[in-house]
């Protein structure tokens, strides 16, 4: 039994002293959802922007702190109608070694075309000519004047090594790019399992300046769970949490010292009406609804902790801080007598309805909010019935206007900043029975609005066609307009992120907070 | 063709029936779960242009017959297709990731052997004193709850309060191991590595404990029921009677016929870890078959989920197989009772 005690302890002390040995190198640990894309050309959701703004670069970058865009890879650009002309800076190289040209541009598109996958349907009626060795002009088949922030959604990629890595039946190098980087970014893969993590190193040659303190090494680690990570910061283990946490243990983070990091801006939580089934194909019924919404409470529920929130009131359509938003000042509030008021106008009465109020069953979060809806629209006597459904079941439902619930709730973001991005896949009246517009708006004067902002000459007379969309909708009511989303990190203190704690360093843009080399560790 | 032959004759052939059923209702599941596979590959901004050219290039487009037939035709030349999750072979995926589990899985199985078999001696040799009620408890504690209630139990008490052990992962960032076996603790033995050994060993305890804990309660409490049993049967009594001291009566008789249900038991439950160790895979960050089998199912990556469910269908059978020869090893009555069947 001595005998026996004493192989115990002994395995124990070997267990306590089997720690990592000192790591030689600032590394930065954090996390995102499974599962991490690193081909450029199918990126799309946030740990493939992640990948895709740090292994990558594009022509230009969104203005941090405000509106507009800078140079990055190009060193300026000029826009002639349907032609858009970029020139670009001769110092930059890819991680291969190569030089990047015009023909890399051009092929950049080109692949991303061809592949038809993630966001490249931002590039549709797009075609691309290098000029000159460092000249570039893409032609837009009709006017689109969002085409310039589209561009960083468009990495460019090192035709001489994905053509060196080709084959036959792989003439994209598709397997190649899964598993490599092949861009001109600041942080180089070194090692990538799609569902553990993705292992980058500090790229050397990168052509801007990189701080001293950014991160040598940079591991994102996929699919964690809750408590996981919160042990791991715990042990010092971790860094950066991903936003995807429950508010509560982002708050019990927060507690125990974390700090938060935010992302806002770019996107908000939407309640969808469908517009195409009664009783809310009348505009006054759905008035009804918008006006006994709660968003008040709404707020509260996804408040992390004093000050820190993952929303902020809205103000309409568009997220405030966005081109085209509506200012503070028209802050959504709840309005029980202009509800009532409107529920007189509906031509249904209220005891007939019974409202399919639909969550998405991976969104717990939703549960409340549909709970938190049930009771406002009951004190108009409304009945409701709530319905759980699972992501894929709802993409599938949303195809036909009798399957789409009467109310969706929906998470979105603009994919480039530009308010485009955000609603003409929402409300215009060609995209209807997509998992966007389950409102299935059919409204000329809607759709007339979104083409002025599509193809307004100047940033005035688009602010004014995304002015007047917004007062419309808000008219109109085909959607409740919940909060603005703010995506909320905890994070440990060994780690600085600017564009992500101070709005003057912000992006704009999801993701690209998370540009590593504008980081700054601690131990760097 | 001796007995054993025989048994693994029959067995392969029931098998491969097995496994052509398990491939058609795998398949036929699969499309029942609901979801676009498109869609859901090509992510909430693909056009509907997008989501048709995928399906036809995944044959969704065609009848179920044609789609199963495509699936045969490329299961044939060893082609399980390509992960929409991870936009790789299937074959790569599980290349990679199914070491991690069978590391794991065996580590738990070892430890379901080498703990729950004494620990059920122990608590027959002394039935009705403490030992057999203290073993009781505890194995009725481990029985009890599910192994990712142990692995976030486990979680807390050794990595979060009390920070003993690693809690993600499968080696620590500073060793990078060369892949050989994918099994990181055979792969750091042969780098030559033994400190980054001793970390891969320091990375399993936690999640192998907490996916044994109910095995190990299970094989505990099954061995001590058999063996009490067996104890009751006049042969033993003889053998007491003879003046036998008891070790040799446990050993040499009782220990035997008592280990034949136990092992089926064990052999199902090793079997049955494959795909029960996805939560633990989950809570610890391991990269393994079961956690990637969850998430293809979840994104209705139907020919990840056919290539994973039929590599857990064929260790199945291969357990099974296994734990049949052990058992007519031990049990000469199942031996010979083949002879006619064959």
């Amino acid at each position: 039994m001595i005998k026996t005690k004493g192989v115990f302890a002994a395995a124990l002390v070997a267990a306590t002293a089997l720690t990592a040995p000192a790591l030689a190198q600032s590394v930065l640990r954090l996390d995102e959802v499974a599962v991490g894309e690193l081909d450029p050309a199918k990126a799309s959701d946030y740990a493939d922007s992640i990948l895709m703004f740090n292994v990558y670069d594009t022509l230009l970058l969104p203005r941090q702190g405000g509106p507009g865009h800078v140079p990055h890879l190009a060193s300026g650009w000029d826009v002639d109608g349907v032609n858009f002309t970029f020139t670009l800076r001769e110092d930059v190289t890819f991680q291969s070694g190569n030089p990047m040209t015009a023909a890399d541009v051009v092929y950049s598109l080109e692949r991303m075309q061809a592949l038809g996958q993630g966001l490249s349907y931002l590039f549709g009626g797009v075609s691309a000519e290098a000029l000159d060795e460092m000249t570039v002009r893409f032609t837009l088949e009709e006017p689109y004047a969002p085409f310039v922030s589209s561009l960083v959604r468009l990495p460019i990629v090192d035709m001489a090594l994905i053509e060196a890595n080709a084959t036959e039946d792989d003439p994209w190098a598709e397997a190649f790019l899964s598993a490599n980087g092949a861009g001109t970014g600041a942080y180089t893969v070194t090692a990538h399992n799609p569902q553990s993590e993705t292992v980058m190193a500090l790229n050397e040659s990168y052509f801007l300046p990189i701080g001293e303190a950014a991160p040598d090494e940079v591991r994102l680690r996929y699919g964690l769970e809750a408590a996981t990570v919160r042990t791991l910061i715990a042990q010092g283990e971790h860094d950066i949490a991903s936003q995807w946490l429950p508010p509560e243990v982002i708050g019990a983070l927060a507690e125990d010292g974390a700090q938060l990091l935010t992302e806002s801006g770019t996107g908000a939580f939407y309640v969808k009406l469908n517009t195409a089934r009664a009783p809310l194909d009348d505009v006054n019924c759905r008035r009804a609804l918008a006006h006994a919404f709660d968003y008040g409470t709404a707020l509260q529920m996804i408040e992390i902790a004093d000050g820190v929130s993952q929303g902020s009131p809205a103000t309409g359509a568009i997220p405030v801080g966005m081109f085209g938003a509506n200012g503070p000042e028209m802050v959504m509030t709840r309005d029980m007598d202009a509800a009532r008021a409107a529920m007189e106008a509906c031509p249904y009465p209220a005891a007939d309805w019974n409202l399919e109020i639909s969550w998405i069953a991976e969104v717990p979060i939703e549960e409340r909010f549909a709970l938190l809806m049930q009771a406002n629209f009951a004190e108009l006597g409304i009945s409701s019935t709530i319905e759980t459904l699972p992501w894929a079941l709802f993409t599938e439902r949303v195809t036909t206007p009798e399957g789409t619930p009467h109310i969706s709730q929906i998470f979105f973001n603009a994919v480039t900043g530009d308010p485009d991005t955000l609603l003409y896949g929402m409300y215009h009246s060609s995209v209807p029975g997509t998992w966007q517009s389950p409102e299935y708006l059919n409204d000329p004067m809607v759709d007339a609005a979104l083409e002025a902002g599509r193809t307004g000459a100047t940033e005035a007379e688009r602010s004014e066609a995304y002015a007047a969309l917004n007062a419309l909708l808000l008219e109109i009511a085909p959607t409740i307009y919940g909060y603005d989303r703010q995506s909320v990190f905890a994070a440990s203190d060994r780690v600085s992120v600017p564009a992500l704690s101070d709005p003057a360093m912000a992006f704009g843009l999801d993701g690209m907070g998370f540009t590593f080399r504008l980081m700054e560790m601690a131990d760097g | 063709m001796s007995p054993v032959l025989r048994i693994l004759a029959r067995r392969l052939g029931i098998s491969v029936i097995v496994l052509i059923g398990v491939s058609m209702l795998i398949f036929a599941i699969a499309r029942i779960i609901p979801g676009d596979p498109a869609r859901i590959a090509l992510g909430p901004s693909a056009t509907p242009e997008m989501v048709q050219a995928l399906r036809a290039e995944m044959h969704l487009d065609e009848p179920l017959v044609a789609q199963y037939g495509h699936f045969v035709a490329d299961l044939a030349r060893g082609d399980l297709g390509q992960s929409l999750y991870t936009n790789r072979p299937v074959t790569t995926d599980i290349l990679e990731f199914l070491p991690a589990t069978l590391e794991l899985v065996l580590v738990a199985g070892v430890l379901m052997v080498v703990l729950g078999l004494p620990l059920g001696i122990l608590a027959a040799r002394h039935r009705g004193r403490w030992p057999d009620h203290v073993i009781r408890v505890l194995t009725l504690l481990t029985v009890s709850a599910p192994s990712f209630v142990w692995a976030v139990i486990l979680m807390l008490l050794f990595a979060f309060y009390l920070p003993i052990f690693p809690v993600a992962g499968r080696i620590s960032d500073v060793y990078a191991i060369e892949r050989v076996t994918g099994f990181l603790t055979i792969d750091t033995l042969l780098a030559g590595n033994f400190a980054a050994f001793a970390d891969a060993v320091h990375h399993m305890i936690l999640p192998a404990v907490a996916l044994s804990l109910s095995g190990i309660g299970q094989a505990a409490r099954l061995t001590r029921a058999n063996m009490i049993e067996t104890y009751d049967k006049p042969y033993i009594e003889m053998a007491q009677a003879y003046g036998f001291l008891p070790v040799r009566v446990a050993r040499s008789y009782a220990l035997k016929p008592s280990l034949i249900p136990s092992l089926t038991i064990i052999g199902l439950d090793f079997a049955a870890m494959l795909g029960n160790a996805f939560l633990v895979e989950a809570v610890f960050a391991w990269p393994g078959l079961s956690r990637y089998g969850v998430n293809v199912i979840l994104r209705k990556d139907l020919n990840a989920i056919m290539g994973t469910v039929l590599v857990i269908a064929i260790t199945f059978l291969i357990v099974n197989i296994i734990v049949d020869l052990l058992i007519a090893f031990l049990n000469p009555r199942i031996r010979h009772s083949t002879r006619g069947a064959s």
